[in-house]
């Protein structure tokens, strides 16, 4: 679900028509476009293994303030096997996010260490750092050029982390629509290897934000998909703060 | 090489089966080398490999000794920017309910980022899919196991797999069946892995891990980040590579490996002696061929060259079977012995296959060619003095042995001196050890001089029993001392090993008996674990605490035992309740004032240490004694010493208030209880089942049984040196066998003369019995002072070297007794065949003979 957070943050921002070529001046513009007070939806999401086999399951998506000081809390609704299990995240504009998950059944918090957020997300082909929201701040962008991605005119943005900010990837190349500042695609590298690719599938305006309703990840490598979908999304609803701690991770709220 | 094929070879051929008797000692003695030192190298390869195989890529581990430590260290380690990757680990140990016998070691890790470290390739490829992460992660009962373990057990994903854990028995759910790799061999491919955030509850560990596995950042050597982490950590945190828990093994495993050497030597050492005395009369028997050798030109030289080098042939010979069916004997001995020592110090290992080192088989080899060459020497020696003349002379006998008696006597006398001077100087590891050593070969030198007096003692005895016979037997032993010498040597020093062990064993176990009957005295226990050496269950504190509230229990007493390193070494660390056990038991005091030591141990001001450790550690009443700990050093006086055996590597008393505030861990291995007066055990099994339900996993036990218990334990350990003496009698019965076939064959023209003269069978049958009798009884009754000798240096060495026990002395008559007819009637049967070689054999051979 990597930039899932963030790109479906962003794809709220996204709206006006193209802005200027400078790489970072776009992707500022972009999050200061899709900025909003908080967010929630329900997601599904649906893994496909090697073989084509598939594994569904539920959760419910809350976030509260935005990039860089984000909190936001994702809760496993089904299958019933993992019904419960939930993973807080407390973003930062300098540093790597804090993540706990909430296992009910063991009726514990863990807390998942910075050395671990490249590994994958349960078993989906996102990693826990693609959960993490990204400010601008936290990288360096080259305007690489334009492409014509499924039919829509893109700016092709190269990502590549700052030396404070630890990432598996080396960098990322991004297609942002032109026309809608949206990102559309994303590749993630490591060192010159092509490893991930992020499509974005169904983009539709919510609340009069531009916003991706479904989007893919596919490891290369081990030739695994995920698709998550977006429903009910919905944007500045009223969350209590307090939702966003180990207290309430605790008690299943 | 044209003598041996020409010379030799003939003369083996001819007599093969005292060629073979000859080397039966160095076969003996070098499979006992080799089988019970693969034996041990196999367990010990088997618990480096599992811990190599589990290690995986991590370069660096972090333990506190076995209690474990805090989560909070987890995050302090994962906070050092060298640190590339660090992961918490918790082993255990568990019993599965499976349709195959064996333990399940689990290792207990947290899935989300233990995959940086090593590598779960899973079955149908894809762990996304068929085995849920999030699903393994969410249900406390997921567990993984290898594809080995779930054929022999015929389990397959989702299947339900039963484990005995805190909690009783616990259903998990196969959610990952591994891919044979390196990983999935530890253990012997009985491993399982699991949630270590799960396996906190299940084995009772609260919120500790064992230990952190880590790699450090790339670039970065491990030795120096390790250091980094241990100034972090404090002295109470062990930073090791992974290899390093394979040398903690190795030092707990080493007392066996030191009975295996004792053994073996004492088989070559026996076996010495009956090469020796087969040479010696090879000599004699091939004096004419000898003395037609050096008419023929043949120097001395050559003709030692030759006696020695057939020694070394039939040592290599009897040492490259000895290694063959030493590597058999380990098969047999891997399994138990594995198991033997995961009971007696809780460490879990499985010898998966049995493979013998080369250098220990080239080690072994060698051993064998020496003992062989060095017993073959004085006898080659001889042999190039014969004079070719006297030996060209039919009937004309030379003899070897006139004058060498007062020498031998002189130099005897010389070496007890020498041992007298030792026990008085003796406090030297060297200069003991050169004591026993030297009373070993005073006594050797002693035998054909004490055997000469024995037989003309005999004498009478023997001619009332059978007045022909009788004189006939006592005779050949007063006329040819030398002859039998090697073989009542032999036989008297196997009979004081086995008085040596069996005195040693008896003395330990009345000392075990004793500390018993007084340290394991309330009425029943409570634990954990089924096998009271494992630690891998623990109670939580609030277990113990309902204990005590149970109606009917006078007391409770809770103790936690971990091995904590001292001098790098692993030694056991018991912490108790000191308060409430010096009002039950007072542990034997060795050194220090009793009341006191109690007294200020339970106010935590000091520990007592056992008996076993000071000795092994050089340690006395008085010193201070450090405990690096999770919280920092401890320092604390060590107040006294008592006889405690609770580890044979010696234990640590500590007051339970210290330990847990130092350890930070409150859980308890067992719970001893003290009924109220009219409260029985079955009374309160039944109480404690109503007050804890299901809710946690508990054995009871009652004093009976732990008593049972640490005797069996005890039992497996001196099987060992039941092994001991089993070899020991063994080689003693080839002495006889071998010095009774060579005495026939010497003697093969004096028995035809005899047959000629109207002897009847039945006499020359008589003869030889009663020799053989005779021979038994002169090494018997050898024995009998080599023991008593012996058993003084066994003692010794025991508490010196090998337990640390200091045992009383007291001299195993009901054992000697008992050798009587196992020693006699061992003669016996070992006379029967060549009884019957002499009176069926050709008399006109016979008398052609010489």
């Amino acid at each position: 679900m990597s930039k899932c957070v963030w790109l479906l943050a962003a794809v709220a921002l996204w709206g006006r028509d193209a802005w200027g070529q400078d790489a970072r001046q776009i992707i500022e513009e972009s999050q200061r476009r899709h900025r909003s007070a908080s967010q929630q939806y329900e997601g599904v999401l649906e893994v496909y293994d090697a073989k084509g086999g598939r594994n569904e399951k539920r959760w419910q998506y809350a976030r509260t303030g935005s990039y860089g000081q984000s909190k936001s809390v994702l809760r496993f609704v089904a299958p019933p096997l993992v019904k419960g299990v939930a993973l807080l995240v407390h973003n930062h504009p300098d540093r790597a996010s804090d993540q706990w998950m909430w296992t009910p059944e063991l009726n514990r918090d863990r807390r998942i260490a910075l050395q671990d957020r490249s590994t994958r997300f349960f078993g989906t082909d996102f990693s826990f750092e693609d959960l993490e929201e990204r400010d601008a701040e936290q990288s360096d962008y080259r305007l690489l050029g334009e492409q014509v991605v499924d039919g829509q005119a893109c700016y092709q943005v190269e990502a590549v982390p700052r030396k404070t900010r630890a990432s598996q990837y080396t960098k990322t190349v991004i297609w942002v629509r032109k026309d809608i500042l949206l990102p559309v695609q994303f590749e993630m590298y490591v060192k010159t290897e092509l490893v991930k690719r992020m499509v974005h599938r169904r983009v539709e305006q919510v609340q009069g934000v531009w916003s991706t309703l479904e989007l893919e990840m596919n490891d290369l490598k081990k030739k695994t998909r995920t698709v998550l979908k977006t429903e009910k999304l919905k944007y500045n609803v009223t969350l209590p703060e307090e939702r966003f701690t180990l207290q309430a991770l605790r008690r299943g709220e | 090489m044209i003598l041996l094929r020409l010379i030799s070879w003939q003369y083996v051929r001819k007599h093969l089966l005292r060629s073979l008797l000859t080397i039966a000692g160095i076969v003996l003695g070098v499979a006992v080398f080799v089988g019970m030192h693969t034996a041990n190298q196999s367990v010990l390869t088997a618990f480096t490999n599992t811990v190599d195989r589990i290690a995986g890529a991590t370069q660096l581990q972090i333990t506190a000794g076995e209690a474990g430590f805090e989560e909070e260290i987890l995050e302090r380690v994962q906070g050092v920017p060298e640190v590339r990757v660090a992961v918490p680990v918790i082993e255990a140990v568990a019993t599965p309910e499976t349709r195959a016998k064996g333990n399940l070691l689990i290792l207990a890790v947290d899935m989300t980022g233990d995959r940086s470290l090593r590598e779960y390739a899973l079955e149908d490829g894809d762990d996304s899919f068929i085995e849920d992460p999030l699903v393994f992660l969410a249900q406390p009962d997921s567990i993984m196991i290898t594809r080995e373990f779930a054929a022999e057990n015929g389990l397959k994903a989702n299947d339900a797999l039963t484990l005995r854990s805190m909690d009783g028995p616990k259903r998990f759910v196969v959610r990952g069946i591994m891919k044979s790799s390196g990983l999935t061999s530890a253990f012997g491919g009985n491993l399982a892995i699991m949630d270590v955030y799960a396996a906190q509850k299940v084995f009772g560990r609260g919120r500790r891990f064992d230990r952190i596995d880590l790699a450090v950042q790339e670039g970065l050597r491990p030795e120096e980040v390790g250091k980094r982490l241990e100034q972090l950590l404090g002295a109470g945190y062990q930073v090791e590579s992974p290899s390093s828990r394979g040398k903690q093994f190795e030092s707990l495993s080493s007392v066996y490996g030191m009975l295996a050497n004792i053994t073996s030597l004492f088989a070559l050492f026996i076996g010495m002696f009956i090469i020796y005395n087969s040479f010696a009369i090879a000599v004699t028997q091939r004096r004419s061929e000898i003395g037609i050798l050096r008419a023929l030109g043949a120097t001395r030289g050559q003709i030692q060259v030759l006696f020695l080098a057939e020694s070394a042939v039939g040592g290599l010979v009897g040492a490259g079977l000895g290694a063959g069916l030493g590597v058999l004997i380990a098969r047999g001995m891997a399994g138990s012995l594995g198991n033997l020592l995961g009971e007696i110090y809780g460490v879990a290992q499985k010898a998966e296959e049995v493979s013998s080192d080369p250098r220990l088989l080239a080690g072994a080899v060698g051993l064998g060619l020496i003992t062989s060459l060095v017993a073959a020497w004085i006898p080659a020696r001889n042999a190039a003095r014969v004079d070719p003349v006297q030996a060209l002379q039919k009937g004309k006998f030379q003899l070897l042995t006139a004058g060498e008696n007062r020498a031998r006597r002189v130099l005897a006398f010389v070496f007890l001196a020498l041992v007298a001077l030792t026990l008085v100087y003796g406090e030297g590891r060297l200069i003991f050890y050169a004591g026993y050593f030297l009373s070993i070969f005073a006594g050797v030198l002693m035998v054909p001089t004490l055997g000469l007096w024995l037989a003309k003692g005999l004498r009478p005895l023997l001619k009332a029993v059978r007045p022909v016979e009788g004189a006939l037997a006592a005779d050949s032993l007063i006329q040819s001392p030398r002859r039998t010498s090697g073989a009542v040597a032999a036989l008297a020093l196997s009979v004081s090993l086995i008085l040596a062990l069996g005195g040693m064993t008896q003395a330990a176990y009345a000392s075990i008996e004793e500390w018993l009957r007084i340290a394991l005295n309330p009425d029943m226990y409570l634990s954990p674990s089924q096998n009271l050496t494992d630690r891998s269950f623990r109670f939580p504190a609030a277990f113990a605490e309902e204990v005590v509230k149970l109606p009917g229990v006078r007391r409770t007493q809770l103790v936690r035992t971990v091995r904590v390193p001292v001098d790098g070494e692993p030694v056991m660390l018991v912490s108790l309740e000191v308060a409430s056990i010096r009002k039950e038991v007072r542990l034997p005091v060795v050194s220090g004032d009793g009341d006191r030591m109690y007294g200020e141990a339970a106010a935590g001001r000091g520990v007592i240490v056992s008996d076993n450790f000071a000795l092994q550690h050089r340690r006395k009443a008085g010193e201070m004694l450090r405990l690096n700990t999770p919280a920092g050093p401890l320092d604390l006086p060590i107040l006294g010493t008592v006889v405690d055996y609770s580890d044979q590597k010696g234990s640590i008393l500590l007051d339970r208030a210290v330990y847990e505030k130092y350890w930070k861990d409150d859980s308890v291995n067992v719970v001893r209880m003290y009924l109220e007066p009219g409260v029985t055990v079955a009374q309160m099994r039944d109480r404690v089942a109503a007050q804890m339900g299901d809710r946690y996993k508990y054995f009871v036990f009652t004093n009976e049984d732990l008593r049972s218990y640490i005797l069996k334990i005890t039992d497996q350990w001196f099987g060992l040196t039941y092994i001991q003496i089993a070899v020991a009698v063994l080689v003693s019965i080839l002495g006889i066998v071998n010095t009774l076939t060579v005495s026939i064959t010497d003697r093969r023209r004096e028995l035809g003369v005899l047959q000629a003269v109207g002897g009847l069978r039945m006499q020359i049958r008589g003869t030889i019995w009663l020799e053989a009798l005779a021979i038994g009884a002169i090494g018997l009754v050898l024995g009998w002072v080599f023991g008593a000798v012996a058993l003084y240096y066994a003692l010794e060495t025991s508490a010196r070297d090998l337990s640390g026990m200091r045992l009383e002395y007291t001299y195993p008559f009901r054992m000697a007794l008992a050798l009587i007819p196992v020693i006699l009637g061992s003669s016996f049967l070992s006379a029967l065949g060549p009884a019957e070689t002499a009176v069926r054999g050709s008399l006109v051979e016979a008398l052609e003979y010489e």
